[in-house]
């Protein structure tokens, strides 16, 4: 007995060690393996020298990584630091949202990808050089998420800066956006908070604040390590004192006193701070003072995380298919303007756009992810309310290398009949071929006008020379143009789509982004989706069914009459 | 997520079809960069000679190009600014071109007391070259008390991407350990800002002024390398000017310069 318990806590004390060691780090030793599997999965887009030149990174933005400056955006560790091996295995694993990295979690084995993140070391010294592990940053004392929380982190979010490129309220347009670079030269959109499913490195919580206590390496995005924050080294109220008097016009002697004093607490922290990073030994009482003032800054960073949380849906919208139809209401009155609060009675479908790279021009690397739309209709009219979010207001840009004039646009297409049932043809979901479509075209630099458009191809439209009488009202703020357009459900121009309630309708979308270069074909899109305006349950409803019902009763009751009659006679 | 694979791996494929081989910038690599001695020895300096020159542009002096200033308006377009990477003076001095020994390996030891500092100040760096002791701390000011963010673009050591907020009025940065320069500064919140940091072993570097005027003085008596770096006009690493130095004497040694 005594002997099988030894031998059974000696195979977990074995297994134990084997567990640990499968995650302590670590990658294999770099082999030839290694080598093959980058150079037949990774090369193309990263280079045979990873460095992020290969035959494929011209097209992409973001590029590919390179990896021979060891600057990692996505890392579970210190602003500074290198990323861990677990850290390259699961970028690997996961891919990059909203990049054109995928997840190779299906097509490389995990060894495989261990020896990738093996391989994918030997282009940076500074693995091999690197005489501790990299540091991790800790992620204990997270603050629950809470509307008191998500508020504290909304202040932090101005007080910090975060608007300068993340904008007011997270869309990625603030005003630095369009200028930023990345360490390679090359241009870095800041992400758009309100959409955490392309997020890089992911958008839990947690991710959320690694990102931001250690930076995007190689990118614009600044760390905010503890000693960024203003008032390092002071309690949250002596924080919140010291702002206060900085924003003053004029201060007393009292408060000057009160300033500098803050001021001195807040440099010393600092000065420990950065001793620690240089290596020096810190006192006792140091030692504290850096632990008080770290803990302050990263309960902040909590906050601020919980706020950026609150910013975007708890997942991906669901594109408009099956259940998620769009579905235009019906009301009987005046259809609502675009800025009626009806509008937010109904519920936004979401049509994912991606980018056109059926024909040249093509767009690789789109920067509008979807385009969302509501609809209400009346007996004679219908009205859609679209919006999409768009980092920059363009509407008068020239295309460097093709003198083109660059400008943000939407086109909502529909085939100009309607399909008479699932499976008969669609026109080609590319404007059309031999199957025409109408379109609506609308420009930002023609904010209050729709042009109608006939299209037998993406190359082959016309504004159609009847123009009909289209309603239009469009607003660009935050990063977000909305655009209402209203039409008569049926007009006299036979290149137009007749609209008819209970019919099912393709729709499909087309969006330029002038900022990204967005012209003619170089779009985003969605292939053919379809909307219906809702039938309205008839008010014969209330007639036929109580009517169905007497009758019924009636007919009952007469039957039983006949056959008593019919039984009584045989008596 | 199978399909996702394919879909993106259809997209990789396209990229091929279309992508030409993407030029890599192989940079214009270490020419443009300063030249360090292996080691360096710091010792108390008597006597010491002294090296003084002018540096001058040569060619036709392009127009001064403004730059644009796209946000923060009222801190950052006070004033007009100009690109910075060419400043001709009176008679043609060339203001910002660094001048130093390249292989100096005992000599004075910097200057302590010495602060070295870069203002963020109406949105553009002073100096534009600044050049930071490896071992010293680099002090960002904000005078602008708008949110800026320090970004140095070090190969060598780390590169910095600091956050520097409103309230940041001073911002030290932590020491270096190595050698490496000119890399240059930038500030992401505001694209057009640009200064260069030199983090350097030895105190035998100089900058010159809107004359175009330098001086390296206490360099002990000896042979020596001397090189320049300037941000438009580039380098003579590849072949530096020999100079002899007397204990106590006097070298002059003038430059001129053409955009590279």
């Amino acid at each position: 007995m005594r002997i099988r318990t030894v031998a059974l806590l000696l195979t977990l004390f074995g297994m134990l060690i084997v567990f640990n060691f499968a995650h302590a780090q670590n990658a294999p030793e770099a082999s030839e393996k290694g080598k093959e599997v980058y150079e037949n999965s990774c090369a193309h887009c990263h280079g045979t020298e990873g460095r992020g030149d290969g035959s494929a990174a011209e097209n992409l933005l973001p590029k590919p990584r390179d990896f021979t400056r060891g600057l990692y955006k996505i890392r579970s560790t210190g602003t500074g630091e290198l990323p861990t091996d677990q850290d390259l295995f699961d970028i690997i694993t996961e891919g990059m949202p909203g990049s054109s990295m995928p997840p190779w979690d299906t097509a490389l084995s995990a060894n495989d990808r261990w020896e990738v993140v093996a391989y994918i070391k030997t282009f940076y010294d500074g693995f091999k050089e690197a005489e501790t592990s990299p540091k991790q940053i800790n992620l204990s004392g997270k603050v629950a998420y809470s509307e008191q929380s998500v508020e504290t982190g909304k202040a932090l979010y101005t007080e910090l800066g975060c608007v300068e490129c993340h904008g007011n309220i997270g869309r990625g347009d603030g005003t630095s956006a369009p200028d930023l670079t990345d360490e390679w030269g090359f241009q870095s959109w800041p992400a758009n908070l309100t959409q955490g499913w392309n997020f890089r490195g992911g958008s839990d919580t947690e991710d959320i604040f690694k990102r931001f206590i250690g930076g995007l390496a190689g990118s614009a995005m600044p760390a905010f390590e503890g000693d960024s924050f203003p008032g390092f080294g002071l309690t949250a109220e002596e924080s919140s004192r010291m702002i206060e008097l900085d924003n003053k016009d004029e201060m007393t002697e009292a408060e000057e006193e009160e300033s500098a004093q803050l001021y001195e607490k807040y440099d010393a922290a600092v000065d420990i701070a950065l001793n620690l990073a240089e290596g020096t030994e810190l006192s006792a009482e140091e030692q504290q003072i850096y632990d008080d003032a770290m803990r302050v800054v990263y309960e902040k960073s909590w906050h601020l995380a919980n706020y950026v949380k609150s910013l975007m849906p708890e997942k991906r919208p669901e594109p408009a298919i099956g259940n998620n139809v769009l579905r235009s209401q019906y009301i009987q009155d005046e259809l609502p303007p675009m800025d009626d609060a009806a509008w937010g009675t109904l519920e936004a479908r979401y049509f994912p756009l991606v980018g056109q790279i059926v024909i040249e021009p093509r767009q690789f690397n789109p920067t509008i992810d979807a385009v969302n739309v509501k609809s209400f209709y009346n007996d004679t009219e219908v009205a859609f309310l679209f919006t999409w979010d768009d980092r920059t207001h363009t509407t008068d840009e020239t295309d460097e290398e093709t003198g083109k004039t660059l400008e943000d646009a939407l086109a909502v297409q529909f085939p100009v009949k309607v399909p008479q049932g699932p499976t008969a043809p669609k026109p080609y979901f590319l404007w059309g071929g031999r199957l025409p479509v109408y379109l609506w075209h609308w420009k930002a630099s023609a904010p209050e006008q729709v042009t109608e458009l006939t299209a037998k191809g993406i190359n082959n439209a016309e504004a159609q020379a009847a123009q009909g009488e289209l309603h239009v009202q469009s607003t660009y703020t935050n990063g977000q143009y909305t655009l209402w357009v209203k039409r008569a459900l049926k007009t006299e121009d036979k290149k137009d789509l007749q609209l008819e309630p209970g019919v099912f309708v393709p729709i499909a979308f087309s969006a330029w982004d002038g900022a990204n270069g967005d012209v003619d074909t170089k779009r985003v899109m969605t292939s053919w989706y379809t909307f219906v305006l809702e039938p309205v349950p008839s008010s014969k409803r209330f007639i036929y069914p109580p009517l169905i019902a007497l009758l019924s009763v009636g007919f009952l009751f007469g039957l039983r009459a006949f056959v008593q009659r019919r039984n009584s006679e045989e008596i | 997520m199978k399909s996702y694979l394919l879909a993106s791996l259809a997209i990789l494929f396209a990229c091929c079809c279309v992508g030409t081989a993407f030029a890599a910038d192989s940079g214009s690599g270490e020419k443009e960069m300063l030249v360090f001695p292996e080691a360096y020895k710091a010792m108390n300096v008597s006597n010491g000679g002294t090296i003084s020159g002018v540096v001058k542009f040569e060619g036709d002096v392009p127009e001064k190009k403004a730059l644009e200033i796209t946000k923060d308006e009222k801190v950052c377009g006070a004033d007009e600014k100009f690109d910075e990477s060419l400043i001709v003076g009176e008679g043609n001095a060339l203001k910002n071109t660094i001048v130093y020994l390249i292989d100096i390996s005992a000599g004075k030891d910097f200057d302590k007391k010495a602060k070295i500092e870069i203002d963020q100040m109406g949105c553009k760096f002073t100096p534009h070259i600044q050049i930071v002791p490896v071992g010293a701390r680099l002090t960002m000011l904000n005078s602008d008390k708008i949110m800026h963010n320090v970004h140095i673009f070090s190969k060598i050591n780390k590169p910095v991407n600091k956050a520097q907020p409103k309230a940041r009025r001073k911002m030290p940065l932590q020491a270096v350990k190595k050698a490496e320069g000119p890399v240059e500064v930038k500030c992401d919140v505001h694209g057009w800002m640009s200064a260069w940091i030199s983090y350097v072993p030895h105190p035998y570097f100089a900058v010159t002024n809107e004359k175009g005027e330098f001086t390296l003085e206490d360099v002990p008596a000896g042979d020596y390398k001397l090189g320049y770096w300037h941000e438009a006009c580039g380098t003579n690493s590849e072949a530096p000017v020999a100079v002899t130095v007397a204990a106590g004497g006097t070298v002059t040694q003038d430059f001129t310069l053409k955009l590279k």
